[in-house]
């Protein structure tokens, strides 16, 4: 960069109106892709500020593993073992349910569905996106812990199993999607070879068009990991928050605390500038680690993979060696992972079952060596479609459960009249709007951010050292859990600014959680553009701004508008962000400026679920109404979208 | 066809264009000469804050009340640094906010009782303090212990930053440690919405939040049972009650002054009865 602009200087006398143009525009877009940098050093240097007093005070090593956290004790102990493990368990298990579930439907959408079943279940996946983690907490509340506990017995529902299955639907939308981009992008020719070779459909899709969409599903996985470990509201309505370490550690019944549920049911209720205070930033530093350190390791195995799989001709030996190594990793890796299955199932079991578990997995891998292809497609595909099946009822039974409840509350009134009895009757209309207007004005902030870095990572940039950095900065924003964001939106523009709890606040505070989302799904889609594409532009004569302006992004607008509506249904739904920073329960009149304070719609139904008795019927006419609302947006989006996707011709 | 698609998507956009023009007009021709008071702060006083506010300004049209929870703490903090004009508490100013906040002033607006809730299947129905504080520092894990089914206790707590649970744990527990394995909510109502859903859960809230789903257990006192009424909260026989808060930077002056002397009044101790919570005498 810094050459870029000397020669720049020096050649001034020969720059013409164009050109001048151009490196306006290189400009502006460098900077929005540094902006999510600065962005993010600066919540790390706050968070660090805040966190720093309880390491001097408590100590790290004491802080980190002692086994138990309750700071109201006298004397008070701050060990957050427990609540790192917990979320490391749930996150766990919502993976184990997640992503077998997520890349069977991926692969059913992208490879066996007919057109039409493909639309359905598409649009099925992205109603599931849609759904407000604060409903889905809602849901989890009234029915599955009620479920669980008399289904298995158990005194209480409210435990690990609990949380990793909500956290496994939440994510299931972010696999499905993101897979299913990455499996349809591989190129159609690949596929073509491989059953021209003879192979049937099925080892088609797992010998060729699944490895080369592993980059893809890894990307899918690591945001899904993400999302996971941000989510609050959801997880502290149904985990139970008790901070234990579960007896035995494979109790998936045992009641649990995740560090984001701590932060979430404690921040309310802490008196600033005391140690309980500071240890809950400390927490929220703990969970940034954690984050960096996964996305570290994504990182690594995503090069390993992208080198594996992408051939180009000059690295063509040093892929046969990395692919050999890759090999024997492999192996050590299965290996590694089949004792630990075993472990488990000893532990879990005991040993008879255990053996006669193994022996049955053996008898089946024996068996489908030995069934023909077609027999073995045949089980494939069936699994894959039971996969499919399974999501579209999770999403019907949720679906049902609000609408059959919710409906009987819906009424003119009740969109049009502000809240009346603490919200047990009257309407929700302040919260309706304040919604719309949290959502829309998070959008055009981060819209124009967003794609501006997007563009500047995707056509600009040469990998270098900022390149990398500004790229592990967008990484750590995008694991960055939504209740950190709110904390920082709390201290620094509701304190440190003085914009005072406020829709400006709240507005910002949610761009700056989406913004990660949409650079990322926009680079994405930009990628994906052909290089042909770019160069035929480029030989016509067009300069890069206008290859970039009429042909890339014109192409790969429905992947960009897919980003959108992934941020939209984020937006719409969170609570933990704008708790602290925009919302009151309740007002009477609409917001007059930005520095007002707004209702809304999931708050409003977090407090009325929990805080409010008797406001059941509300509750669910609220939890209904926000579903229509974000549906709404969700349907416009796919019609924009639909329309584009006419337009590609490649 | 893509024709087609273009009205559509136009209309679509005039749709929402109309929807954004309307909630803005609506924000425009609200009155104009409005005052606002901002209240936030504890989720146990609220109730009482959301009712009188409703009634405070179907009397005064022109005031604007915002009321927010969020927590004492947060309410305490608001106040402080000029956020909000009242902060809502369910407990007393610690030290460190009184030296760092050295203006506020908090006043009692109503008393509370803390209930100890079980569900209402369950065939107990009265519990010494003693049997209570066994049962939450972990030394009772069956209902059997206590006189009751041969099940094991589900033992439901406030999160450790709650008022609620800082006074429960200094007049119940005497400073002992909870039982680590309970199950921790964060707001009076989901404390109760929990042991109503769960057939051995014991659990402890506001007087205001019980009702018909969960059964109230009565304190069992030098041989005598006191039931959780308002009545025996203000004789002061019911042995677990403390007072609750609005706060103000500074002696309340104009609209607020007027407002918390307006909860103050009977209409508005009225609500604090009828929301379930107990009136100054």
């Amino acid at each position: 960069m810094f050459r870029k602009i000397h020669s720049l200087i020096t050649n001034l006398h020969i720059i013409n109106k164009k050109n001048l143009k151009e490196i306006i525009i290189e400009g502006t877009l460098f900077l929005s892709a540094v902006f999510a940098m600065i962005l993010i050093l600066f919540i790390i240097f706050f968070l660090f500020k805040e966190g720093y007093p309880i390491f001097r005070k408590y100590g790290l090593w004491k802080f980190l593993s002692g086994n138990t956290w309750n700071p109201t004790g006298e004397p008070p102990s701050y060990g957050t073992f427990p609540l790192i493990l917990g979320t490391l368990l749930v996150t766990l298990g919502a993976m184990i349910i997640s992503v077998p579930l997520g890349i069977g439907t991926a692969i059913f959408i992208s490879e066996i569905a007919s057109p039409k079943i493909k639309t359905i279940i598409k649009s099925g996946v992205e109603i599931l996106a849609g759904i407000p983690s604060v409903v889905y907490g809602f849901f989890g509340l009234k029915v599955l812990t009620n479920w669980l506990r008399i289904t298995f017995d158990k005194p209480s529902g409210e435990c690990w199993l609990a949380g990793s299955i909500i956290l496994g639907i939440i994510v299931l939308p972010t696999i499905i999607s993101i897979s299913e981009d990455a499996i349809s992008s591989v190129p159609m020719e690949y596929k073509e070879v491989s059953l021209s070779l003879g192979a049937t459909k099925w080892q088609t899709i797992s010998k060729v068009i699944i490895p080369s969409a592993l980059p893809g599903i890894t990307v899918a996985i690591i945001l899904g990991i993400g999302r996971v470990i941000g989510e609050t509201m959801a997880v502290m309505m149904v985990v139970g928050n008790a901070a234990i370490i579960p007896q035995p550690i494979i109790n998936v019944f045992s009641p649990i605390r995740t560090i984001t549920s701590t932060i979430g049911i404690e921040m309310g209720e802490v008196a600033n500038g005391s140690t309980h205070y500071y240890a809950l930033f400390g927490l929220a530093l703990i969970l940034f680690a954690i984050v960096l350190i996964l996305n570290i390791i994504a990182n690594v195995i995503l090069r390993k993979l992208r080198e594996k799989y992408i051939i180009t001709p000059k690295k063509k030996k040093i892929k046969l060696i990395s692919q050999k190594n890759l090999q024997k990793i492999k192996r050590y890796f299965y290996v590694i992972l089949s004792l630990i299955i075993i472990c488990l199932l000893i532990l879990w079991f005991g040993i008879e079952i255990s053996v006669l578990i193994i022996l049955i997995i053996l008898c089946c891998y024996v068996i489908f060596k030995k069934v023909s292809a077609k027999t073995f497609q045949r089980i494939a595909f069936g699994i894959v479609i039971l996969s499919a099946i399974i999501v579209l009822s999770i999403l019907g039974i949720i679906l049902y459960h609000i609408i059959a409840n919710g409906v009987g509350v819906l009424s003119w009134e009740f969109i049009t009249q502000p809240p009346v009895d603490n919200g047990r009757s009257g309407g929700i209309y302040p919260a309706i709007i304040g919604t719309l207007y949290l959502v829309g004005g998070a959008i055009l902030i981060a819209l124009p951010i967003g794609i501006g870095a997007a563009i500047y990572l995707a056509e600009y940039t040469k990998e270098g050292l900022l390149t990398k950095i500004i790229r592990t900065g967008i990484e750590a924003l995008n694991g960055t859990p939504s209740i950190v964001f709110g904390l920082f939106g709390f201290a620094f523009f509701v304190l440190y600014l003085n914009l005072g709890i406020s829709l400006l606040a709240g507005q910002i505070t949610l761009a700056l959680m989406i913004l990660p989302t949409i650079i990322r799904t926009t680079e994405e889609s930009l990628k994906s553009v052909p290089q042909l594409v770019r160069e035929a532009s480029l030989s016509l004569g067009a300069t890069k701004w206008q290859t970039i302006r009429k042909v890339v992004l014109p192409s790969s607008m429905s992947g960009i508008i897919t980003g959108v509506i992934l941020s939209i249904g984020r937006a719409a739904g969170e609570t933990a962000p704008i708790m602290f920073t925009a919302v009151v329960f309740s007002q009477k009149f609409l917001p007059s400026s930005p520095l007002d304070p707004v209702m809304a719609l999931p708050y409003h139904l977090f407090v009325l679920a929990t805080n409010i008795p008797g406001a059941e019927q509300n509750a669910y006419g609220t939890a209904l109404v926000l579903l229509i609302l974000v549906l709404y947006l969700y349907m416009i989006a796919l019609l924009i979208r639909s329309h584009y996707k006419k337009m590609k011709w490649w | 066809m893509n024709i087609k698609k273009g009205i559509a998507i136009s209309m679509i956009i005039g749709i929402i264009g109309i929807i954004i023009v309307a909630a803005l007009i609506g924000g425009w021709f609200k009155p104009t000469e409005t005052e606002n008071i901002n209240i936030k702060g504890s989720t146990t006083v609220l109730p009482i804050a959301q009712e009188v506010a409703e009634l405070y300004m179907t009397k005064n049209p022109n005031i604007n009340i915002l009321i927010s929870g969020g927590g004492s703490s947060v309410g305490i903090q608001s106040v402080g640094e000029g956020i909000a004009d009242i902060g809502m508490a369910s407990r007393e100013l610690k030290d460190e906010e009184k030296s760092g906040y050295p203006n506020l002033k908090p006043i009692v607006i109503a008393k509370d009782g803390i209930v100890i809730i079980i569900h209402p299947n369950n065939p107990i129905t009265n519990l010494t303090l003693d049997q209570i504080r066994c049962i939450y520092n972990g030394t009772y894990t069956n209902w059997k212990e206590v006189g009751g089914p041969d099940k094991e206790i589900v033992v439901i707590n406030r999160d450790s930053a709650s008022g609620t649970r800082e006074f429960f744990w200094k007049h119940v527990m005497h400073k002992d440690d909870f039982v680590p394995t309970a199950l921790e909510k964060n707001s009076n109502g989901a404390v109760k919405q929990t042991v109503s859903q769960t057939p051995d859960a014991i659990g402890y809230v506001g007087l205001g939040y019980v009702d018909s789903t969960v059964k109230a257990v009565n304190i069992k006192n030098d041989g005598m049972e006191i039931e959780p009424t308002v009545e025996n909260i203000l004789n002061g026989k019911y042995p677990i009650s403390r007072s609750l808060y609005m706060i103000t930077n500074g002696e309340p002056e104009g609209i607020i002054k007027d407002f918390i002397d307006f909860v103050l009044s009977d209409e508005g101790q009225g609500i604090v009865e009828e929301e379930g919570f107990v009136p100054l005498e």
